[in-house]
């Protein structure tokens, strides 16, 4: 909604300008970065160790190779990870089963970040509908995804839009604040401008139960990342699940992916 | 407590010192009137009465025109002035009480300037501060954008006032937040002052007599509000004669009507208003669905029904509309309604009481195929109030009374197809006050204004109420409908002393707490329709702020020039904010989500202003500061607050070239508000996300502007007006920041790029005006 209002300025005022500018930014204060997911699919899964880098550095992220990253679940399994490369540690026991809480930690220089969270039950993605939306003389379409939400409240969701190859950079983060136990009706949202869906684009949608943390992680991001007239609510970083203050996420969803074409109307 | 306690003790003895001081065992008579324009039979409010053969005896007209001062029996001469007017002189021979009537011409050659005076050395002897007039007649020269005059937008230009950005009517005050302004419109609070997400302001400026702004330091009759009282009057319409007013402008028009029902007896004004982008937007392929505009509507009829009393009707309805053709709308807006009735009790006593209704809500709809939903929200207010004004002696002004709001607030609550899962319901606040002030006037140096409001909010039934203890939910209260939970009591002592140094100078004082009852929780910068108010509850607690405040003034040059400054600082307590990652609208209980504070601003104010003459205008000069510190926000450590800018100036000129020419110019210099920047940035899922060190540490870049406006009147021998006015707002077209954001380069993916985004460079209008 509030990105419609914002359309709406953007449109009386037609005058508004952007240009590039140069700011004094402050030094910033390296942090580790840990990028970790584990998914019902089959594994392995990856930990990725990173740092943080100046706003005005080339995005060249400095890889962390001498961690010790150890996942442990409620069932007894500990998994110490493999380094393989690019920062990137690869899982070899742990298997990921929705109900299941994970157990993350990670040393790196002395250093102990740790982090735990818990895989949501699956529910299942039934299908995908075109939302067709005629508007200024010219059809738009839009996806919704089909699913029921479940009876329980306190599910999140989030869904990662494809169009054909190109991977549409909007965070689609959902829950059931509204439309608790019902057949989901939202459409999805887009994010790059350049790209719309047209006939007979293919459309590919993955649809993540996610925890409350990476849903609090994402929605703050989309918030974020939207901004609104002079900044919208002041940034800061991105609440997250990792105690030791490392950046990043460690996040344990399900994962579907479904497809379709849009029909020539 | 202890503290305010030991204050409250000392003004209740100043109060009974004053009350009960020996007068002269003298046989006293009153004399009362009501002072009013000649030619429009409109009240005129803080009109000077003196007396020639009594020189410390100086009273001031109530908001209705109504005075009244016990003298012996004898003969005087009553001098009337008010800023703008012919003085007038009335020789009475008081044998018994009278009331007389007063009509005060209006001068040739108005007086232009905007804030006015109402005495030509009045504010050296008004025990006021922070307050300031502006009168809708003489705006109607500060240029503005789009052309439309907006009492808004000009006290932007004063000191101590700040916008909440480029072309905004929303404003802070002395460090304050915007929700803690109370705007009222003939005493009905607007929750939401503006249209257009901010572009216009709901007044318009056909039907408003004058608008005064007073910045923390208010009377005791005014209250719940932190930062600042607007108090918004309507015009009552000419009890004399037809006129027909309006506008043509590039944006929007106005067209209102004004005159007797009967005359002398009662009078009635309308007046409406409407933009028509819409139009323009119709005529395009590219927007032809999209709906945008607003309207409003002022309605205002007095009636007189004998000497003794009077009664007015007044009403504001105001609706803004957004729409993609039939599939989505957004709509909102005001209704305020007012009734009152003045009564004159006894020689001495005058009465108002009023009723008073108020109502803002936001609707959204939204129409997709099978999904088809609502969303509203609203606040409403049943407001009752009395306000009595004792004229004791001439020393001694006092005004006591109560008021009496119940305050209904739903918040967003979705209908059709899509629902909230946890069910939620409106919520009823009861917010009581009884006030007593006194204006006392110690000697011809020493004038004192000073009161004690008590307030209450009581918490009604017909909901559960959560408490929570940080992140945790700690217990529930289900209050039963019409049932009563938590009152909470304040104490709001205030006390403003002026000492006149000499003729040329006199030096203020003053100390004020004010309470609020009412928080705005807002997820946009600008003034956005879906912005949240919630009442105080078991977790939300009163807001307060302690006001003190010094302030020095000086008239040069026969009162040509007058300079004031002024040094305040204000505490603040119970400052809520909200957790990172809330959605306000869609949240099951937004209390999980708030977060408590305190603040602090202070600053110096300087205003220079040359009054009358060919060459009128004034300087503003602000230096503040403005801080808050919130656990969960910034490690818990104090942060400036966004609108904190250390430097404002606004400098404001009219030039009245010949009878039918002038021009005028308006210059804006700001510091940038306070804002976070990023600091570094990292890598995850392969997207560039930034890293944040302080909150609002860094700055926008510096703000300023120059406005220029041309206005041409012209008057027929059979006294009708017209008039052209020509503005270009930022004329030199700076490219002044709106939004700064961060994002990857298209170019080159490996580095970052920051992109600033400006609304307007030169932005012309013009605008035909029309009375007959």
């Amino acid at each position: 909604m509030r990105s419609i209002i914002y359309l709406y300025c953007a449109i009386l005022f037609f005058a508004s300008c952007d240009k590039i500018i140069t700011l004094p930014i402050k030094d910033n204060e390296t942090k580790v970065v840990i990028d970790a997911t584990i998914t019902d699919q089959p594994g392995p899964y990856f930990v990725k160790l990173t740092r943080s880098i100046n706003l005005n550095e080339t995005n060249i992220y400095p890889v962390i190779e001498n961690g010790i990253v150890i996942i442990t679940d409620n069932t007894g399994i500990k998994d110490t990870l493999k380094y393989a490369k690019d920062g990137i540690y690869k899982t070899k026991l742990i298997q990921g089963v929705y109900g299941r809480t994970y157990h993350l930690e990670v040393n790196i220089e002395g250093n102990k970040y740790t982090a735990t969270t818990t895989m949501p039950s699956k529910v299942y993605l039934d299908s995908l509908r075109i939302n067709t939306f005629a508007f200024n003389g010219e059809n738009q379409y839009s996806i919704i995804p089909v699913y029921t939400d479940p009876v329980e409240l306190g599910n999140n969701y989030r869904f990662i839009q494809k169009i054909n190859d190109t991977l549409d950079n909007n965070y689609n983060i959902f829950n059931d604040n509204l439309n608790n136990g019902k057949i989901n009706q939202r459409p999805l949202g887009r994010g790059n401008k350049d790209i719309s869906i047209k006939n007979l684009d293919l459309v590919t949608v993955e649809m993540q139960c996610i925890s409350k943390e990476a849903q609090l992680y994402f929605y703050t991001l989309s918030q974020q990342t939207g901004g609104g007239p002079g900044g919208g609510t002041a940034p800061t970083n991105l609440p997250n699940n990792i105690n030791g203050g490392a950046l990043g996420l460690f996040s344990a969803h399900t994962s579907q992916i479904t497809s379709i074409r849009i029909p020539k109307f | 407590m202890l503290l305010i306690n030991r204050k409250f003790i000392v003004l209740l003895a100043i109060g009974l010192i004053a009350i009960f001081q020996p007068i002269k065992a003298q046989e006293k008579t009153t004399v009362n009137g009501t002072v009013k324009d000649k030619l429009s039979g409109e009240s005129i409010m803080g009109a000077v009465i003196k007396i020639d053969q009594l020189a410390n005896i100086v009273v001031t007209s109530n908001e209705y025109g109504f005075f009244a001062i016990s003298l012996p029996k004898g003969k005087y001469d009553l001098r009337i002035s008010y800023v703008g007017y012919e003085e007038k002189r009335i020789p009475i021979a008081l044998n018994e009480s009278i009331s007389i009537p007063v009509f005060l011409e209006s001068k040739n050659q108005l007086a232009d300037v905007v804030v006015e005076s109402k005495r030509k050395d009045d504010n050296l002897i008004k025990a006021q501060m922070g307050t300031e007039t502006l009168n809708m007649k003489s705006i109607s020269r500060v240029p503005v954008l789009f052309g439309e005059k907006d009492v808004l937008k000009t006290i932007q230009l004063l000191p101590g006032v700040k916008s909440a950005g480029e072309g905004n009517s929303g404003f802070y005050v002395r460090g304050g937040a915007s929700d803690q302004n109370l705007i009222l419109l003939d005493e009905a609070p607007v929750y939401n002052a503006s249209h257009l997400l901010g572009f216009f302001s709901t007044f318009n400026s056909d039907a408003i007599k004058d608008a005064t702004l007073i910045k923390g330091n208010g009377p005791a009759q005014y209250g719940g509000r932190l930062s600042s009282v607007l108090d918004v009057k309507m015009k009552e319409g000419n009890n004399k004669n037809y006129i027909v007013n309006g506008g043509l402008g590039l944006i929007s028009s106005r067209l209102s009507i004004e005159g007797p029902i009967q005359e002398d007896k009662s009078s009635f004004i309308l007046s409406g208003r409407r933009t028509y982008a819409d139009v323009f937007l119709k005529a395009t392929d590219k927007f032809k669905d999209n709906i945008l505009y607003f309207y409003d509507f002022n309605a205002k009829a007095n009636y007189k029904v004998d000497d003794k009393n009077r009664i007015y009707f007044s009403g504001y309805f105001g609706r803004d509309e957004l729409g993609l053709g039939t599939s989505f709308g957004i709509n909102w807006g005001n209704k305020t309604g007012t009734i009152r009735w003045n009564r004159v009790i006894s020689n001495k006593l005058f009465l108002n009481t009023s009723f008073i209704y108020s109502d803002y809500n936001y609707d959204v709809n939204l129409k997709n195929g099978e999904t088809k939903f609502n969303v509203n929200s609203n606040i409403k207010d049943v407001n009752i109030k009395q306000d009595y004004t004792y004229y004791f002696n001439p020393k001694n002004t006092i005004r006591f009374g109560f008021n009496s709001i119940l305050h209904s607030i739903t918040p967003s609550i979705f209908t059709g197809t899509v629902n909230n899962s946890i069910n939620k319901v409106g919520r009823n606040g009861l917010e009581n006050a009884i006030y007593f002030n006194n204006n006392f006037k110690a000697n011809q140096k020493l004038t004192f204004d000073y009161g004690l409001r008590v307030s209450a909010y009581s918490i009604m039934g017909g909901d559960i109420y959560n408490l929570y203890n940080g992140n945790e939910k700690t217990s529930s209260i289900l209050l039963e409908k019409n049932a009563f939970g938590k009152t909470y009591f304040n104490l709001e002592p205030r006390i403003t002393g002026n000492y006149r140094i000499n003729e040329l100078s006199s030096v203020k004082l003053a100390y004020a707490r004010n309470v609020q009852h009412l928080h705005l929780l807002s997820n946009a910068t600008a003034s956005s329709p879906s912005d949240q108010w919630i009442g105080d509850s078991y977790n939300i607690k009163p807001e307060l702020a302690d006001q003190t405040s010094i302030g020095y003034t000086r008239n040069f040059k026969n009162n040509t020039y007058e300079l004031g400054a002024e040094l305040y600082y204000k505490d603040m307590q119970n400052q809520l904010d909200y957790k990172d990652g809330t959605n306000i609208n869609t949240i099951a209980d937004v209390e999980s989500a708030l977060l408590y504070g305190i603040g602090r601003a202070y600053g110096f104010e300087l205003l220079a202003k040359k009054k009358i003459g060919l060459v009128s205008g004034w300087i503003s000069y602000t230096l503040s500061k403005s801080e808050r510190k919130i656990e969960g926000i910034n490690g818990g450590d104090w942060y400036n607050a966004k609108q904190d800018r250390t430097h404002d100036i606004s400098i404001v000129s009219i030039v009245e070239l010949n009878s039918k020419w002038s021009v005028s110019g308006v210059f804006v210099y700001y510091t940038g508000n306070a804002v976070t920047f990023p600091t570094g940035k990292y890598s995850f899922e392969g997207q560039t996300i930034y890293q944040y060190a302080k909150r609002n540490t860094n700055r926008m870049p510096t703000y300023h502007r120059f406005d220029i406006s041309v206005t041409y009147e012209n008057r027929d021998r059979k006294k009708r007006e017209t008039s052209w006015n020509f503005s270009l707002y930022n004329v030199y077209g700076r490219e002044n920041a709106y939004r700064i954001s961060f994002q990857d380069d298209p170019l080159d993916k490996t580095k970052t790029q920051i992109v600033q985004t400006a609304l307007f460079r030169w932005v012309p209008s013009i605008t035909y005006n029309f009375k007959f």
